[in-house]
């Protein structure tokens, strides 16, 4: 039969985690022969083929079909593509890679402690400052999402692709979009997660794609592989 | 003759000017203006030094650019017909737009009856005779409101929300006192504020931002932090007493002809103790207008609750329906504030209008 493809994160603690877990459900991972390491097997599931990619490369391969399964962060995931449930089925959690993507202001801002708080804000900030106010992220599609939901449009984005909890200090946005997972480093630097401004609470998934080609025997392998993952880590499938 | 000659033919004989709107806009104007929302639903590209691009998503705000690029002073009318592109879930991404502009007419009444006229003979030119108009004010509202005697901080948030009735029930609830979440403050904070201590308040956050390198000449500054404490303060000692409640619940479900508009509006202001005062003699006067040019053969609306949740709409807004159609088929209003926000000294009056032609095209015309 044709082999399905399987995505584990490439470095890191992220790699390690994952590889482990495939040994724990009795599918240890060997990478491949040819000392490529960028590609391994299951020998006790010969069907399955392991590619080794970025967090980031992982979502958006999903999105794209070209891949079965994938681990990576929902953060990750839903930031790839705006109606991200539609392309991919973002199943069970892993419990590991935990944090938080949240809406984070100065402390100094004792007037703003929720999003109904930052949509005032927003809304004179033109007038006050001759600009719109600015949020740095590289979460642009959970921020643009967010906000809507909360009925706030007039802000602008700045990318930022490393240290957005030093935006404010340095001047180039007024709130930020980050991750978190103890909160230390946005508490290091005088921010505050506003109390309904959490967005996503992220934690690694093991996500299926819904826009692969799969004939009935991979789609059996796929459920397969997914049912004893879950089982392993004691059936923590719900979303 | 193509249906966008056409038009074009019946603008310039209105008086339009009819200026070249090229497909590649700037984006950020578009971006500053309608928010990073709009972000998600047109089509962005880079240019070769780094600028934000964007296919053409609407012609209101670049036929305004071109306006004060071009130095017009006094009035002037804009027509125009052509291709625009939005990122749509269930229609086509490239469709055709037509409409005018109406820029810097002072006279506020005989622009918003024209932009409404030649909104309603586009539609007859495409072949469309079967509709209906819907027209609602943002001015009547925020007259009520300040009736009503709420802080002026209330007042503008439920401005803001104006045109969003899910938003606005948030809003009622939590000023009704039945959903208190999110109005506190810290208590020592909220002591300073009550005893309207600006001076220790300001002393204070200007403290901690100096401790997180926070320079007030980049955003926020302290007086305006601490002005606002002491406006949310005022927000969450602020009550809407029942009987306000009421009034303005029955104020907001309004939907009447036009031609009783406002006779309506005078009934229930003086049921429920409110005043619309001068706003209202500015409808009426428009109504009044609006019955001797007999724009649609159809039923025309007045729709209390009716506006658009963009900063720079001010007054007018008015949409046109078709019969099958669950989109409205044209939509226009007024925008005085569009002008100052890209970059005009002071505020221009401007009203207009934007025909889809391809929803148009889908309720019989052509």
């Amino acid at each position: 039969m044709m082999s399905i493809i399987v995505a584990i994160p490439s470095k890191g603690r992220l790699k390690d985690r994952s590889v482990e877990i495939f040994s724990e459900a009795g599918m240890p991972i060997e990478l491949a022969q040819d000392n490529r390491t960028y590609r391994g097997e299951i020998p006790a599931v010969p069907e399955v083929e392991i590619a080794f990619m970025s967090a980031s490369e992982i979502a958006r391969e999903l999105v794209a079909g070209k891949i079965h399964l994938g681990i990576t962060g929902e953060d990750l995931a839903r930031e790839t593509v705006s109606d991200a449930d539609a392309v991919m089925d973002i199943g069970v959690k892993l419990q590991f890679g935990h944090a938080d993507v949240v809406v984070a202001v100065p402390e100094a801002w004792i007037d703003v402690e929720t999003m109904a708080d930052l949509d005032d804000v927003a809304a004179e900030f033109r007038q006050r400052h001759g600009r719109r106010l600015r949020i740095a992220t590289k979460y642009w599609q959970l921020t643009q999402n967010f906000f809507a939901g909360h009925g706030i449009a007039v802000y602008r984005i700045v990318e930022s692709l490393g240290a957005t909890e030093g935006a404010p200090a340095a001047g180039t946005a007024d709130v930020i979009v980050d991750i978190t997972s103890t909160g230390s480093t946005l508490r290091a630097n005088k921010l505050k997660i506003l109390s309904d401004g959490i967005i996503l609470k992220s934690q690694a998934r093991l996500i299926r794609s819904r826009t692969s080609q799969a004939d009935i025997n991979q789609i059996s392998a796929i459920e397969t592989l997914v049912s004893r993952i879950a089982k392993s880590l004691g059936s923590n499938s719900g979303k | 003759m193509q249906i966008a000659d056409k038009l074009l033919d019946y603008y310039a004989s209105q008086g339009c000017a009819l200026p070249e709107i090229g497909l590649l806009q700037p984006a950020d104007p578009l971006l500053d203006t309608a928010g990073e929302d709009l972000r998600r639903r047109i089509f962005i590209t880079a240019g070769q030094k780094g600028e934000s691009l964007c296919l053409r998503p609407e012609f209101t705000i670049p036929v305004s650019l071109h306006y004060l690029r071009e130095g017009t002073s006094g009035k002037a009318r804009f027509g125009y017909a052509g291709t625009v592109f939005r990122q749509r879930s269930n229609e086509m991404s490239e469709f055709s737009q037509a409409g005018i502009e109406d820029i810097g007419n002072p006279d506020r009444l005989a622009a918003d009856l024209a932009a409404i006229t030649d909104c309603c003979e586009t539609i007859r030119l495409a072949g469309v005779s079967d509709y209906r108009l819907v027209i609602g004010d943002q001015a009547i509202f925020e007259a009520v409101l300040s009736s009503l005697g709420l802080p002026a901080a209330w007042q503008k948030r439920l401005g803001r929300s104006f045109g969003d009735m899910d938003r606005m029930s948030v809003d009622l609830d939590r000023l009704s006192g039945e959903n208190r979440n999110g109005m506190g403050l810290d208590p020592e904070l909220a002591e300073l504020a009550k005893s309207g201590e600006r001076a220790l308040l300001n002393q204070k956050i200007a403290g901690m931002m100096e401790e997180a390198g926070l320079q007030s000449t980049m955003g926020r500054t302290p007086e305006e932090i601490t002005e606002r404490v002491l406006e949310k303060a005022e927000l969450a000692a602020a009550n809407l007493d029942a009987d306000h409640r009421v009034a303005l619940d029955a104020f907001l479900a309004l939907e009447t002809s036009i031609e009783e508009a406002p006779a309506v509006l005078e009934q229930t202001a003086s049921l429920y103790d409110f005043e619309i005062g001068s706003a209202l003699e500015g409808f009426a006067a428009f109504v009044e207008a609006l019955k001797a040019k007999k724009v649609s053969n159809g039923e025309s609306i007045y729709k209390a609750s009716f506006g658009r949740r963009l900063d720079y709409y001010t007054g007018l807004v008015f949409e046109i329906e078709c019969p099958g159609q669950d989109k409205p088929v044209a939509g226009g209003g007024r925008y005085d504030h569009l002008m100052s926000l890209l970059g005009a000294e002071a505020e221009i009056p401007a009203v207009g209008f934007s025909i889809w032609l391809d929803r148009l095209a889908a309720a019989g015309g052509q």
